[in-house]
């Protein structure tokens, strides 16, 4: 248990809106070793955002958590009052936001931004915040006298190295990031996450990276959890998915991706569009789009998470090799 | 990509010589300074055939494909469609002909339908504006073929709706099916699916693909994907600081590319089949700023070989046989 950072358990999250709760995670689970790094892929409302900022307990005032339990080290974060959220949050727990380029605050110089962290969390002098703060800027390859420039001196990268940069620079055990890299082009996604990896190897934190791009996420993640409409729908080790998805719509999503190496061939994508969440489709979610559909995956409730093999966790109740025509498992699993 | 076989019978559908295009910046501060958003940009793009235009932000290739739409004017260099070097335009007939043989499909299916019109209001104005309907009974059976050779049916159903009752990827279907009612010839894409979700992406590609069978149409495919554009295209061309680094076709650029900056863009794009452990980026940095370009080659100061000539002179796009040029030294050698 001590090896556990950070444990999600049938966490339902949603927020009330004019016309009716939408509820935007739906019975989650899933926990994070010491050191992991766990993706999250899905499409623009699968609910990984939301899930992020409930598990930082960052949601908006029209937001809820409903019912479920969010284990940060063994404490529960949902019911802990504001004030020790506030002391973890940035020490224990940090976030990196999806749109860097505009997080940071326009006048305020890199170095005043970086200290102001420090200075909130901890009783540091102003030399030592800069100390620290020039300590991890260069962690991220940026030169100390770029403390003095601001953020439209910036490049792109740049700025979300410095976000980066920001975010650990209490050295948090768990860092959370929302899409850190898709505003970017690819030799700068790249380049920061090759910077990703080099400072988790060096300070051994914790990462849920959330993304819609799956290619990234098979190749930098230890496990890898997908959802679809507010429900995970696998989790597994990432290469073990990869090569064998058990649940139809990582199978779908991995047939969104053009191989750039691999043999050519003709890719389908997914039929259909994501469902609404005001008024989610009986049974499965994924049925009306799913190519396997059965009658039977229309009604009832939506299967939850079951065990499919070593470590790994599906949310169809149909095994993928028993399908008409074998899918993508038949071609070696290959993008 | 078989289609490019009885290309040498017809015109290239389009050839860009040598074509330059700045944007003079406006500020008192950079007076005299401009964007060097295209250098030195030739490309063939053969009849029937499919090239794409691979780059990051900044490489120039949305302003290719707006100087191609003659949306603004090239500053030098000659621009051929269909055999015919183009002129200044005399009236606006000329301007109509022209518009009506070269489409533009745009990357924002949110921003590029008037949200205040009906999808029918929409997809009726370019066969108004060209006239290429012979009365009411036509008009309503175009409309009723262009919506449904874009999987929107039935069509009557969309035709009443407005764009905001519409998803990213049917809207982006609009905007195809619109692309295509003037029948071009020429149809130049920028990024059509770059903002749609992830799912349904392949559904508007290989539905681009059918309609290039189709329609015959040749197509300027811009995006950022290398893998995107291998499956799109027969051929590609790397733009990197508002010039072309290698051009060729895709599959010999993408197993072999000659050009460092190409080879860098092939090891950052992701790529799950060729396993966990990668080899690290060799270069890194950024697109330099376009208003004072470096000297010579644009890439140098990021190459990992780049020799002391990199410097001074900028590399002619040398011809390496195949189809394949490539803007480097080293390919001379």
């Amino acid at each position: 248990m001590g090896d556990t950072m950070l444990e999600v358990r049938n966490l339902r999250a949603g927020y009330a809106t004019a016309k009716g709760f939408v509820r935007a995670v739906d019975d989650v689970s899933f926990s994070l070793r010491r050191g992991e790094f766990l993706g999250i892929a899905g499409e623009s409302g699968c609910g990984k955002s939301t899930l992020a900022y409930a598990i930082m307990r960052l949601l908006r005032d029209n937001a809820r958590v409903e019912s479920g339990g969010l284990l940060f080290k063994g404490r529960d974060l949902v019911p802990m009052p504001a004030a020790e959220v506030d002391a973890l949050r940035w020490t224990d727990m940090a976030m990196v936001f999806q749109s860097a380029m505009n997080a940071l605050n326009p006048v305020l110089s890199i170095g005043e931004q970086l200290t102001d962290a420090v200075h909130a969390h901890r009783s540091v002098s102003r030399d030592e915040a800069e100390a620290m703060a020039v300590e991890m800027l260069a962690l991220v390859d940026i030169n100390a006298d770029r403390l003095r420039s601001y953020p439209h001196q910036l490049s792109g990268g740049m700025k979300q190295r410095v976000m980066i940069a920001m975010a650990l620079i209490l050295k948090p055990e768990l860092l959370i990031m929302d899409e850190p890299t898709t505003a970017l082009d690819v030799v700068v996604q790249r380049s920061i996450i090759e910077k990703i990896e080099e400072l988790r190897s060096r300070l051994g934190f914790s990462v849920i990276f959330i993304t819609h791009d799956l290619s990234l996420l098979v190749e930098i993640s230890d496990s890898l959890g997908i959802m679809y409409a507010g429900r995970m729908v696998e989790y597994g080790p990432a290469a073990a998915l990869f090569n064998e998805p058990r649940h139809p719509y990582t199978e779908g999503l991995m047939n969104s991706f053009p191989s750039l190496t691999g043999p050519l061939r003709r890719m389908d994508g997914i039929e259909g569009r994501t469902p609404d969440l005001l008024s989610p489709p009986p049974g499965c979610r994924y049925a009306p789009r799913c190519r396997y559909a059965r009658p039977a995956c229309s009604v009832g409730d939506c299967p939850g998470l079951a065990p499919s093999g070593e470590g790994r966790l599906s949310a169809c109740p149909y095994p993928m090799g028993g399908r008409p025509d074998g899918g993508v498992a038949g071609e070696g699993g290959r993008l | 990509m078989s289609d490019e076989r009885d290309a040498a019978a017809r015109p290239a559908a389009l050839e860009l010589r040598s074509v330059v295009k700045r944007f003079p910046l406006r500020s008192l501060a950079a007076y005299g300074k401009a964007v060097h958003a295209m250098d030195d940009v030739s490309f063939v793009l053969e009849a029937g055939g499919s090239l794409a235009l691979v780059g990051e932000s900044g490489s120039g290739k949305t302003t290719t494909a707006s100087v191609i739409a003659r949306l603004y004017e090239r500053d030098s260099g000659d621009l051929v469609v269909d055999g015919e070097p183009a002129r200044p335009f005399r009236n606006r007939a000329e301007s109509l002909a022209y518009k009506k043989k070269v489409q533009l499909i745009f990357q924002d299916p949110f921003g590029s339908l008037n949200p205040t019109h009906t999808i029918r209001s929409i997809l009726e104005r370019p066969f108004l504006i060209h006239g290429l309907a012979d009365g009411k009974a036509d008009l309503e059976a175009r409309l009723s073929e262009a919506l449904e050779q874009v999987g929107l049916s039935p069509a009557a159903e969309y035709l009443r709706r407005f764009p905001h009752e519409l998803s990213g990827g049917q809207r982006q279907r609009v905007n195809i099916a619109r692309t295509f009612a003037v029948e071009p010839s020429i149809v130049l894409a920028d990024e059509p699916t770059s903002m749609l979700d992830v799912s349904i992406r392949m559904g508007v590609m290989n539905m681009m693909l059918d309609l290039k069978e189709r329609k015959g149409v040749s197509y300027l495919y811009i995006t950022h994907d290398l893998a995107g554009a291998r499956y799109m295209c027969g051929s590609i061309a790397v733009m990197y600081a508002g010039m072309i680094m290698e051009i060729g076709p895709t599959e010999d650029v993408i197993r072999d590319a000659v050009h460092p900056y190409v080879k860098l863009l092939k090891s950052a794009s992701p790529s799950p089949e060729s396993g966990l452990a990668r080899a690290p980026l060799d270069a890194s940095g950024e697109i330099p700023s376009l208003i004072d370009p470096p000297s010579g080659c644009r890439f140098h100061p990021r190459c990992p070989y780049a020799e002391p000539r990199c410097r001074e002179a900028v590399p002619e796009l040398a011809d390496l046989g195949g189809g394949r040029r490539v803007r480097c030294v080293l390919a001379l050698r």
